[in-house]
């Protein structure tokens, strides 16, 4: 039989999918977590799972790279990639958020300069609000724009709020609630629908 | 004459998958009865504009001629056709079928494709029937088997299911094209959550909750579709969608079949059945099409059409197979011992009679011929066909023609 290829994100929800996975019976003996392979079988030989770039994951399963793609809500509302979206996985759940200095105002005639890694979720978010803003696009250490005067506030993810607790900042709206979820490329879909169907129905059995 | 296909160069390899997958495709549109028109690359900036929801205006590439009236360069095919015939015709006087092969150009906002790539596709002009339907969609799959593609799946939906379920319900655009994104991903959690949130029949909203679910064997779907069934309409679309599918299995495609209820195609105009194929380890669909009663209207005449369009560039970069990355193969070619040449001359004229490219040989002369071909035939004392390294013995024409057909998996 083929197998399927599983794509799973570097970083901060590759831990607790790989657990999601183990519970459900697809386990990979070949993982440990310092492993530093980016291809690994599971027990059965029916699912390759590979690691890759959270932001590259959506691209990896539009073109059918990968079957299957486990990856945050907020990198499919960025990248929009043509796939369907089955599972909601409950995985690394945590808000985003515009956060800011406490006396941060959002409607004040000027624009307001929004620091994010999401300008496309930051944009159409503000449109509804039809607040006017400009963005500037950061990578990493987001919270450090408002700090140095770079921006006025920050669309950024939140799990716990402690950094931005010690940055003196604080949540000023919420945009929406991120969750990992199970992507899958529409051809596969069609021509693998068996093994993928065995794959979800594994997934579901243990998400209830 | 210098055809030498083992050259080295890329580009003129590249030219040749692209040469020979057209002729290829061209060559069963034929078969089916089509012939070949063309259409203006340059068209009227109005007539997309026009046109209600069916290309993205920002995708189109304009150009502003002398006396200041917008172009564009042809973003579609179908669109031109039908215009085309509406200004010849108010109805439709007979049926009429026809097939093209060209570049279409649309700027993605995806800057990595091409702005410019070829479409190979045919328009049939006829009353809507589960016979006329059922044959355009069994001959694109046909043309997929040409090209060697064996993991062949079309997805077949109806535009007319989720149109009319949403009559029921009182939804603005806005809705309406978010709960369209939704069901076109399949995202059962945020439909959920956007139906939660309106004021829905209890009945309607389990329905469209079920949509993205009736995927899959026709029969099965159609059993778990009738749960949900709300209007007489969404009634006759599954018994239409059936009829179809019972057709498709007279041509042996029952494996290649699947029912996608939540299937919406982009394209605005389709009215009817929808479908579009995919074929192995290949991420994108590779051909779409469906039937478009309506769009003549728009130009004030009645043309019930159906049709599809390859995506010529998509076909060869998903092909593996030898019929497309090498030499256009021959149809047929027969190998005879010594003292079998009346039955090889026989049957060479048999099979060119009903079209076949044959070439015969003597078996002492093997080596000198290298071209591939699709079929084989060993003449002897025993008279074998091979295909795919399947070989099996028959006895007459008819046996032959037979084993010929099944190969493909065509009845």
């Amino acid at each position: 039989m083929d197998y399927i290829t599983l794509a799973i994100a570097t970083g901060r929800i590759s831990k607790q999918a790989m657990a999601l996975l183990e519970e459900s019976g697809i386990s990979f003996p070949d993982y440990h977590k310092k492993t530093r392979k980016l291809v690994i079988y599971d027990q059965t030989k029916t699912v390759k799972l590979i690691f890759v770039k959270t932001a590259d994951l959506p691209t990896y399963v539009e073109k059918g790279a990968a079957d299957i793609g486990i990856i945050g809500k907020d990198t499919i509302m960025e990248e929009q990639p043509d796939v369907y979206e089955l599972l909601d996985l409950n995985l690394g759940k945590c808000q985003l958020v515009v956060a800011g200095f406490p006396n941060q105002k959002l409607q004040n005639g000027a624009p307001l300069i929004v620091a994010t890694k999401y300008p496309l979720i930051t944009k159409s978010f503000f449109d509804e609000k039809e607040i006017r803003i400009e963005t500037i696009k950061l990578n990493g250490s987001i919270e450090l724009a408002p700090l140095i005067g770079l921006s006025n506030v920050i669309v950024d993810i939140v799990e716990t709020g402690t950094t931005l607790n010690e940055n003196g900042l604080v949540i000023l709206d919420k945009v929406v609630d991120i969750s990992s979820r199970l992507i899958v490329n529409k051809a596969s879909f069609a021509t693998k629908t068996l093994q993928i169907d065995q794959f979800i129905t594994k997934l579901k059995a243990v998400l209830g | 004459m210098y055809t030498d296909y083992s050259v080295n160069d890329e580009n003129v390899k590249d030219y040749q998958k692209y040469e020979r997958t057209i002729k290829t495709i061209q060559k069963r549109f034929k078969t089916y009865g089509y012939e070949r028109i063309k259409t203006s690359t340059f068209e009227q900036y109005d007539l997309y504009s026009t046109v209600t929801s069916s290309i993205n205006q920002k995708e189109m590439v304009k150009l502003v001629d002398r006396s200041g009236e917008v172009l564009v360069l042809r973003p579609d095919v179908t669109i031109p056709i039908t215009k085309e015939l509406a200004d010849n015709f108010t109805t439709l006087p007979n049926e009429i079928r026809y097939y093209y092969v060209q570049d279409v150009f649309r700027q993605s906002a995806l800057q990595d494709e091409g702005i410019e790539s070829t479409q190979a596709g045919v328009e049939y002009f006829c009353e809507s029937s589960p016979e006329a339907d059922a044959e355009v969609i069994a001959l694109a799959c046909h043309s997929l088997k040409d090209l060697g593609f064996e993991d062949i799946k079309i997805e077949v939906g109806h535009a007319g299911f989720f149109k009319e379920l949403i009559t029921l319900i009182n939804l603005n655009d806005r809705d309406i094209e978010k709960l369209k994104t939704l069901i076109k991903a399949k995202n059962i959690v945020e439909i959920e959550e956007l139906l939660s949130g309106l004021d829905i029949e209890e009945e309607v909203r389990e329905a469209i909750a079920k949509i993205p679910f009736l995927y899959g064997n026709p029969i099965q779907v159609s059993e778990r579709a009738r749960g949900i069934v709300q209007t007489i309409k969404m009634d006759e679309t599954i018994d239409y969608l059936i009829e179809v599918y019972e057709i498709l299995k007279m041509y042996g495609l029952e494996d290649n079949i699947v029912i996608d209820l939540g299937l919406i195609n982009h394209m605005g105009y389709y009215s009817d059945i929808i479908f579009q194929g995919f074929v192995g380890e290949f991420g994108k669909p590779v051909l779409m099409g469906g039937r478009y009663n309506k769009l003549g209207n728009e130009f004030g005449a009645e043309l019930p059409a159906i049709g599809f369009a390859c995506e010529v560039e998509s076909l060869i970069k998903a092909a593996t197979s030898d019929i497309v990355s090498e030499r256009m193969p021959t149809d047929i070619k027969i190998e005879y011992s010594s003292g079998y040449i009346t039955e090889s001359i026989s049957i060479s004229n048999e099979l060119r009679e009903r079209n076949y490219t044959v070439l015969s040989y003597p078996i002492s002369k093997k080596q000198l011929n290298v071209q591939k071909s699709i079929y084989q035939i060993n003449i002897a004392k025993e008279n074998t066909f091979i295909y795919r390294n399947v070989s099996t013995s028959f006895s007459s024409i008819q046996e032959l023609l037979k084993l010929m057909n099944s190969a493909k998996g065509v009845k």
